[in-house]
């Protein structure tokens, strides 16, 4: 019978090399869809995910608006391609559920008062997936939010920590979260402290939860910073945001 | 997934533009009437799939990814193996596009490049079979439209053959009546190329590979697959409108002579 | 500045695209920020097009009922523009044929008559230079540059009109129309493009009028 593998070797490092707090390599790319309104492309390990926001716009059907705001619309959706196995196109009950917490996470930082009787859609696509793909179609949407010039209280951005082999560790990776037992996805908007995505499968000490929360949450602040470096470039150019111009 | 409304309206004023250019044998964007915007294809860029390609038509950008597994054959053929092509207009790709099941204007383009593929023979089923009528390889094609500007049949041609050209799978033996996975990887067995060529009509004109503004403009489209000996392997007519026999032909001209050009990009592509 | 970035502390006034926190404010969208005296602004570098009414906008006809055109103004709503504003009191949809006036696909220069949140903007074409636009070169860009493709009391439009010989109609929602000889015309959509590309540049005016050179078009 074949032995499970460890998570975890003996010099402490995972099975891609990293520590127990290193995140996996990141690469963020803002506006690259020509007709979007906003769009963003994040690289998370082998994770390839695109976000991109129509809006603010007319909404259809009709009878959904809302008077006073707008109607945030979000969906998450795996190309059928993204996955070991291939996966059906029809959207699952998992994509279903992660659509409606994605959602959540992103609509506190809309100030959707500012766009009443208009709709503000977002759509995740992720074409490859290897663990922690919702905190990072949450890290790209918000990035697309922004390139789209939507009124934002804050960016949110999103990491994923949990347990494997009794440690805490960050950022599980597809191999992690299936053989490990437990997953924490958490989003923060990092300017107003505040959390926005919060889900836990596993079973965690108190301590351990404690532990795995506030990984999560420093990590993200350390994606923050990649999210701040991908609007200024492409805002900005090579220099630094400007705070006072002249005005010809 | 989408349903393409057909509420993008073009301005009058563009729409004489493109007209006062045609008679001049020009067009928006410069190109001459016969002339496609420049082909971009990458692959490889999914590495969980059996094989990928990303194509930039213009500003027509298409993703296509296989992924291969060993399944059930069709009873009435049992010694072929399985492709199906399917395609999605993604939310994402156009204001025009709403997710949901896909919409007929979807279902046509998988439709119309899957024939391509299977009349071309582009791939011989019979040798994707391992056990007659219980046991073959099955391929899915998907193709995800990432940006729409027109042309989405050509496109999503391109895709689906670069990928299958540069498509890896695992191979398996038959080993007591049932398949077995080895650890040898192959290609594969891609034979010949179909290559696509999309002409749209505005007033008179013929245009290759129209941009979203000309397919707003036209009144009808005519889509002709080639293969590598120049035989005509698929084609459709789209648009509620109708052409005379002349111009199918002078049609069927251009596709066979634009379709060698390109199948030249598409093997550079993917050699 | 970023969404959620404080721009400055203290005691100002200040302008769209900020909320105060405490004493600080914070930045709502990606732009540029500007600290003075009279208060805190920020420029933003992205963004739709909200109506406000007396605005100029260009719009594109895009459906025809009963009793009006109903116009893309590249907004989060299309407007509405009343067949009574066009044909008078006496309009009726029995009588009047709207598209004697305007069809599908016409380019309309329009102004914002009012804006409530209830319903579609109301348009109309009363005032000098409003109405169908029969030709000239269509240009979109970022309703959120149309302030520096102005600029200063008209002066960068200005200038770019002269030194190209050409009648530049200039939407607030970020549609632009040219009208003039064909280098002129090429000189503009290149000079619009500069700007969009370089709206945070300190010497965009020098580097527009160096591109457009001394003696007008066709002098």
């Amino acid at each position: 019978m074949e032995a499970k593998r460890k998570l975890i070797g003996e010099d402490g490092l995972r099975l891609d090399g990293r520590a127990w707090d290193q995140l996996r390599p990141i690469k963020l790319e803002v506006g690259l869809l020509k007709n979007a309104d906003g769009s963003a492309y994040i690289e998370w390990g082998k994770n390839k995910i695109i976000a991109a926001v129509y809006g603010p716009k007319e909404v259809h059907p009709k009878h959904q608006v809302l008077p006073d705001r707008a109607l945030v619309r979000t969906r998450y959706h795996m190309a059928p391609f993204s996955v070991d196995e291939r996966k059906n196109p029809a959207p699952s009950r998992r994509e279903i559920e992660i659509s409606k917490v994605i959602r959540e996470a992103l609509e506190p930082a809309v100030i959707v008062e500012d766009y009443p009787r208009t709709a503000i859609e977002v759509w995740v696509e992720v074409l490859q997936s290897d663990g922690g793909s919702r905190v990072a179609g949450i890290t790209a949407s918000s990035l697309a939010l922004a390139d789209a010039g939507i009124n934002l209280r804050d960016l949110v951005v999103g990491c994923s920590c949990g347990i494997i082999e009794g440690q805490v560790v960050a950022d599980l990776d597809d191999t992690e979260d299936k053989e490990g037992s437990g997953d924490m996805p958490v989003a923060i908007m990092p300017n107003l402290n505040n959390v926005t995505l919060l889900q836990v499968d596993g079973i965690y000490s108190r301590e351990q939860f404690q532990q795995a929360f506030e990984l999560a949450i420093q990590k993200g602040r350390e994606v923050y910073s990649m999210q701040r470096e991908a609007l200024t470039k492409k805002f900005f150019g090579d220099g630094q945001p400007s705070t006072s111009e002249e005005v010809d | 997934m989408s349903m393409m409304k057909k509420n993008y309206v073009v301005e009058t004023i563009r729409k004489a533009q493109m007209v006062e250019l045609l008679a001049k044998g020009e067009r928006m964007d410069g190109r001459a009437p016969d002339e496609h915007r420049p082909i971009k294809i990458q692959t490889g860029v999914i590495q969980k799939a059996n094989g990928s390609a990303l194509v930039n038509l213009g500003n027509t950008e298409v993703l296509a990814g296989v992924k291969i597994a060993t399944g059930v054959p069709f009873p009435d053929t049992p010694d072929k193996g399985l492709l199906v092509v399917n395609a999605e207009i993604l939310p994402l790709a156009s204001a025009y596009a709403e997710p949901g099941p896909p919409s007929e204007e979807a279902i046509e383009l998988a439709r119309v490049v899957d024939r391509g593929v299977r009349e071309s023979e582009m791939v011989d089923l019979t040798k994707l079979c391992l056990i007659e009528g219980k046991s073959v390889y099955t391929v899915f094609v998907d193709v995800n439209i990432m940006n729409v500007d027109g042309n989405l049949f050509d496109a999503t041609s391109y895709a689906v053959v670069s990928a299958l050209r540069t498509a890896k799978m695992k191979k398996y033996v038959v080993e007591d009546e049932k398949p077995k996975a080895t650890d040898e990887v192959v290609p594969v067995p891609v034979e010949r190329v179909p290559v696509s060529v999309t002409m749209a009509r505005i007033g008179d004109a013929l245009v290759v590979d129209p941009m979203s503004e000309e397919e707003a403009a036209m009144d009808m489209r005519i889509t002709i697959t080639t293969d590598d000996d120049g035989n005509i392997c698929a084609s459709q007519k789209g648009e509620a409108s109708t052409i005379s026999p002349e111009k199918v032909l002078e049609a069927a001209d251009m596709s066979i002579r634009i379709g060698r050009e390109i199948r030249e990009k598409i093997l550079e592509a993917t050699r | 500045m970023i969404p959620g970035d404080v721009i400055a502390r203290g005691d100002y006034r200040y302008g769209s695209y900020i909320e105060k926190r405490g004493d600080s404010y914070v930045a709502l969208r990606v732009g540029l920020a500007e600290v003075g005296r009279e208060g805190i602004k920020l420029n933003p570098l992205t963004g739709p097009y909200l109506p406000r009414p007396d605005d100029e906008v260009i719009g594109k006809v895009i459906d025809i009922n009963g009793f009006g055109w109903v116009i893309d103004i590249n907004s989060c709503f299309d407007g509405f523009l009343p067949a009574s504003f066009v044909f008078g009191r006496e309009f009726s949809p029995s009588t009047h044929d709207l598209t004697t006036k305007f069809r599908v696909g016409d380019i309309v220069g329009c102004r914002i008559e009012s804006f409530e949140r209830s319903r579609d903007p109301q348009l109309s074409i009363r005032g000098h230079g409003y109405g169908k636009i029969p030709k000239g070169e269509i240009i979109k860009l970022s309703p959120t540059k149309v302030p520096r493709l102005i600029g200063r009391r008209g002066t960068m439009i200005n200038m770019i009109s002269e030194r190209t010989s050409c009648d530049v109609k200039v939407g607030q929602n970020g549609v632009v129309v040219v009208v003039g000889p064909p280098e002129g015309i090429v000189k503009t959509v290149n000079a619009i493009k500069m700007i969009e590309n370089e709206t945070h540049a300190a010497d965009l005016a020098k580097k527009v009028e160096e591109y457009l050179g001394g003696a007008p078009v066709g002098s």
